[in-house]
């Protein structure tokens, strides 16, 4: 299969305008006669499915909570990156661009990147437009600040709560269109399969989730909008209904799953209390500006840290990163967290977590400071785990946040499958191999905004006569619907002893230890061993009680917790055949003298898409060559 | 047709500035009431001249009472409405229910309060105001002092007075705050006033019954 | 560090809208004082998993106290016992051992039971619909700092536009009325000049839906300012008063 990423010709700069110039259009008048189907209501489903509406297109939008404004974008709590330059230091898109890129390690294709970095001023004016109320400076302008290492700053700002804020505004012009009915809106509603039709993407399967009901919605176009994968680690900051079973069903479809392997692992999460946990809750980064990382010296000690004296403390990110000390960066703080607690200094009921004491900053600049700048993370930290952080050192531990990969799409959104777009988190496309603070709700806007409805354009009028041809009625979806029944009435007949829950658990458990921040060759192959020993063990002894034919969470989680135990394989697969130190991630075969992490530029300089070849089968590897022709390719250092 | 008039006043917020400005409306009679009613203290005669005054002011006196059961028809058509319409939200009540800190006795008793005040205002108005007043011997101080020589009509008044003030607790501030007259300097007076308000209802009306049933 | 402790879950079962329903009293032993209401939920799932038996319907997502989609009265108080916190923050060190704790679904016309705790919000969707928004297509805004609006004013809409829409409000709310979801939003879009140019038609119609979704009307008892868990506070009810007044009498909207 030949990759094709459509980047247009030209200077970088020059691109995405040319692009533009180029395209074809629909004319507006037929626009009217085309159904989108978009799945997922985050900052790329809502955006996209309001702006393609707002053109004229008849959407139809699903979303698996009960309101499209509950998606998990709803969670991010830093801000938004743009290359506005309000603040007159240096910024431009050429430096967006650079750090985005740099940030992902060189493992994201320039055109697209160029472009996010072009869109990003765009999305904080359309979001002032609709009544984002971001922070602004005593005149009565924007504010803005520093985020994630910086060195300007460029991230605009609602509280703590920006993605909420973001999401709000993509919802609120999704329910503008709601009310002119362009935009036909179905909650509840989970993608169980895409239907193809003479090989183009003509619909999909959901499934109801109050009366379990499949339905069939055909139309001439899908756009994948579900997020990431990261509950893939079972703990992860990601919601509860999070999963990567759409993608999944339309990788098994032929479209290809790109880099999945890049994942990115934040480093301040509140640890683990218990096999009870659901889910990990993430705390700013900032955090680590004032508070000093160590784990006492000796291995299984079990004092209160207030016990253990100055001398028996081990600040191992200072000692180890002098120059950088605890402001290394996300992945660098989080492999060595876990190798302390690896070697047994972990504290905490489970042994892994480690401590972030303010004890020195709240001494040197007192209690009212810091109060001011942490006050809320401070409260969130001793309501869940009832322990005074100003008087107690804090205790962390990294939690899986973001999926880098996902679905391989070309310059277009358009995957390998004619007529599936995947936007957003979805799609592996800009973040290369690590994702930059404040990066992930700008591309999410900038693919459902300005993207997407320039890029389907093309795809549209090449189907001009096919328009609206394809009706629920077509054999293809009974087909497809019988398929998804025949898995249900598989998944609730096993009536064996184990929840899926408990499987879940068990495969996260697998892809932390060994799949995740820190890998090598022989763990990930005892790791794919184990996935596949997992999956056996799932279908021979899962028990799903309750009808398929209501409301039933065990049903629900099921089938994602089938899809995860496919998709983890293919995870760790992508891993074991990369094997260099990338972005998130340290191979540990391949290391610097200083033990710092290589990427290897002569080998792996490319987009990894593996294609599905079937249950139990081991996917194909396409690899799509990544060209650098603007920057140079650098390796970081830390000391 | 549809008028923009009724549809302004169609809707719960219309319903509810109704309510509130009648509401508010009476708030300023019962204030006017009490200064009137405060002349008892200086003693009878006082008292009846204060009522003579009043008198004279002739057709006036009709206007207002006719205004006065205008404003009490709609603050009692809407009340009912609301009230009624309030229950039909929750068809189901909860089996387990408790207050999250929000409500006072004052709002939590307003329909009820307010049909208690409106079987007393029957009764007053029934025993003070038609009432035959042609014979020599009878005026308004000797209704006064025969009504209150009886301890039941006494502590009937107080019982009456007190549910007034509890009305007026919640109502005074709720009347600003449903107009939208809410601000954050001035609110946190305007609740204290409710209550300031409320007590002087309470004890200005309260002992007037008690008062004049000693002087009677 | 990790205490335990028993208690008596009285969960309300309804098997859907039609369904009456009723409580059911399960004891729940050895809870571990560190979950959180939802996990403590999770593990009675987990265990009527294996007992072959239907599991309570409960909905929830982010459990992160931000998504709003969580949400029961426990002990007959909406999010349960503590302020400014939704039921997915709450935890189980906030009960005592033996205590019986009540759960129950949000109540209103307006809102139907789903299934056991879950119920359908969309109403709230239906008011935003009506006009929760700026008409501004995407492409043609001017540039964000084209138009200065004082700290303060931001500020006060982005106090406004923190609602969850979790529904809380009406639950808590003795006449389940919906004015401050829908005053949230109003003030937020009312208070910020991007906002004016449909701020009447949008009092008007926000509030025409509100009423038309069966919502009660709002007899300014402060329980939802008590419940909100972000804080809304009702002065933003004072203001969409307002905003309708000067719709209804002072614009050419009718």
């Amino acid at each position: 299969m030949q990759l094709e990423s459509k980047i247009p010709a030209g200077p970088l700069t020059q691109k995405w305008t040319k692009y533009r110039g180029d395209q074809k259009l629909v004319n507006p008048a037929n626009k009217r006669k085309y159904t989108l189907i978009c799945v997922g209501t985050g900052l790329a489903g809502s955006a996209a499915s309001a702006s393609l509406a707002e053109l004229g297109y008849n959407v139809k939008t699903f979303c698996i909570q009960d309101s499209p404004r509950r998606a998990h974008s709803i969670a991010a709590q830093g801000g938004i990156n743009a290359a506005k330059n309000y603040p007159n230091d240096g910024d431009s898109i050429w430096r967006l661009f650079y750090d985005t890129i740099k940030g992902g390690d060189f493992r994201a294709r320039e055109g697209n990147v160029y472009r996010l970095a072009e869109v990003s001023a765009d999305i904080i004016d359309q979001g002032v437009a609709q009544g984002i109320p971001f922070a602004r400076d005593y005149g009565g302008l924007l504010a803005n600040r520093s985020f994630g290492g910086a060195q300007v700053s460029r991230t605009f700002y609602a509280r703590g709560q920006t993605g909420q804020q973001l999401l709000l505004g993509a919802y609120s012009s999704l329910s503008r269109q709601i009310a002119t009915g362009k935009v036909k809106m179905y909650p509840r509603r989970e993608m169980m399969d895409l239907v193809i039709v003479n090989g183009k993407a003509r619909g999909i399967i959901v499934r109801n989730l109050i009366t379990g009901e499949y339905e069939s919605h055909a139309g001439d176009a899908v756009l994948l909008c579900t997020g990431g994968y990261g509950n893939v680690f079972y703990l992860s900051t990601n919601a509860e209904s999070c999963n990567v079973g759409a993608a999944v069903k339309c990788w098994r479809k032929g479209a290809l799953m790109a880099n999945p392997c890049f994942t990115q692992i934040h480093p301040t999460c509140i640890p683990n209390s218990g096999d009870f946990q659901a889910k990990l809750t993430l705390m700013s980064e900032s955090l680590r500006n004032d508070g000093r990382v160590w784990v006492p010296k000796k291995k299984g000690d079990t004092r209160r840290p207030n016990d253990i004296p100055e001398s028996e403390r081990w600040y191992y990110l200072e000692e180890k990163y002098p120059s950088f000390g605890n402001l290394v960066p996300r992945d660098v703080a989080s492999r060595n967290a876990k190798y302390v607690c690896d070697a047994g200094h972990g504290v905490g009921p489970t042994g892994y977590a480690v401590y972030l004491d303010f004890s020195q900053a709240i001494q040197r600049d007192g209690k009212d400071v810091v109060q001011r700048k942490y006050g809320n993370l401070f409260d969130m930290y001793l309501n869940i785990v009832d322990d005074n952080p100003y008087e107690t050192p804090m205790m962390i531990y990294p939690a899986s946040h973001y999926a880098m990969g996902g679905l391989w799409v070309d310059y277009e959104l358009q995957t390998t499958i004619p007529g599936l777009f995947a936007l957003g988190e979805c799609n592996f496309s800009d973040h290369g191999a690590n994702r930059l603070g404040a990066s992930a709700l700008m591309q999410g806007l900038a693919d459902g905004y300005f993207v997407i409805p320039y890029t389907i354009a093309p795809y549209l009028a090449s189907i001009y006569g096919e328009a609206g041809s394809v009706t629920e009625d077509h054999p293809a979806f009974k087909e497809t619907t019988k398929q998804v029944d025949a898995l249900f009435k598989k998944l609730t007949s096993i009536n064996g002893t184990r929840t899926p829950d408990s499987i879940h658990r068990e495969l996260g458990k697998v892809m932390v230890d060994e799949v995740g921040m820190s890998r090598n060759e022989a763990g990930l192959k005892k790791a794919i061993d184990k996935i596949r020993e997992l999956r056996e063990e799932f279908w021979k002894n899962l028990r799903v009680p309750g009808s398929l034919n209501d409301y039933n969470k065990n049903v629900e989680k099921a089938h994602r917790v089938a899809d995860y135990l496919e998709f983890a394989e293919t995870l760790a697969i992508d891993a074991l055949e990369r094997a260099e130190s990338c972005g998130c991630h340290l191979r540990e075969e391949s290391q610097s003298e200083e033990g710092e992490a290589l990427r290897k530029d002569d080998k792996y300089c490319y987009v990894a898409a593996w294609e599905y070849k079937g249950f139990n089968q081991k996917p194909e590897l396409h690899k799509e060559p990544l060209v650098f022709e603007n920057v140079q390719l650098t390796q970081r250092s830390y000391k | 047709m549809s008028n923009w008039l009724t549809n302004a006043f169609s809707t719960s917020i219309g319903k509810k500035l109704l309510m509130a400005f009648t509401g508010l409306c009476f708030i300023g009679f019962l204030a006017v009431h009490l200064i009137g009613n405060l002349t008892i203290y200086g003693g009878k005669e006082l008292f009846l001249s204060y009522v003579e005054h009043l008198h004279a002011l002739g057709a006036l006196v009709t206007v207002a009472e006719f205004g006065l059961v205008f404003l009490a028809l709609v603050h009692i058509v809407m009340g009912l409405t609301l009230f009624l319409q309030n229950l039909k939200a929750r068809p189901v009540r909860y089996e387990v229910k408790k207050a999250a800190g929000g409500r006072t006795i004052g709002s939590s008793t307003m329909p009820y309060t307010g049909i208690l005040i409106l079987l007393f205002i029957i009764f007053h108005l029934v025993k003070f105001r038609f009432v035959d007043k042609t014979p020599v011997d009878v005026n308004d101080f000797t209704i006064l002092a025969a009504t209150f020589s009886q301890i039941g009509w006494v502590l009937f008044y107080i019982v009456a007075v007190i549910i007034v003030a509890i009305h007026v607790s919640h109502g005074l501030w709720s009347g600003f705050q449903t107009l939208g007259l809410s601000h954050s300097k001035y609110m946190p007076f305007i609740m204290a006033l409710s209550v300031v308000f409320a007590i002087i209802v309470g004890i200005g009306f309260g002992f007037i019954p008690i008062y004049a049933s000693i002087i009677a | 560090m990790s205490d335990t402790i028993n208690i008596t879950l009285k969960v309300w079962r309804q098997k859907g809208p039609g369904d009456k329903g009723h409580f059911e009293t399960i004891p729940v032993k050895d809870v571990v004082t560190h979950m959180s209401f939802l996990e403590m939920l999770d593990t009675v799932n987990e265990q009527l998993a294996l007992e072959g038996k239907d599991a309570i319907a409960f909905d929830n997502d982010c459990r992160e106290g931000i998504c709003g989609m969580c949400g029961c009265l426990v002990n007959g108080i909406a999010h349960g016992p503590m302020k400014a916190m939704t039921l997915c923050q709450l935890h189980m060190r906030k009960f005592s051992n033996g205590d019986t704790i009540a759960v129950e679904p949000w109540r209103a016309r307006a809102f139907k039971v789903v299934k056991d705790l879950a119920v359908d919000r969309s109403a709230l969707d239906k008011i935003i619909q009506a006009g929760g928004y700026i008409s501004a297509n995407t492409g043609g805004a001017p540039d964000a700092n084209g138009l200065p609006i004082p700290m303060e004013i931001a500020e006060k809409a982005m106090d406004a536009a923190a609602c969850i829409g979790c529904g809380a409000c009406v639950a808590a709310c003795p006449n389940a009325s919906a004015m401050l979801f829908t005053s949230a939003k109003v003030s937020q879009l009312a208070l910020l000049p991007q906002g004016r140019p449909e701020a009447a038609k949008r009092a008007i119609n926000m509030m025409r839906t509100h009423d038309a979704c069966g919502f009660g009307n709002c007899s300014n008892e402060r329980e939802c300012e008590a419940v909100c868990p972000k804080e809304i506070k009702i002065t933003n009810i004072a203001r969409l008063n307002r905003e309708y007044i000067k719709a209804s009498i002072g614009s050419d909207v009718m």
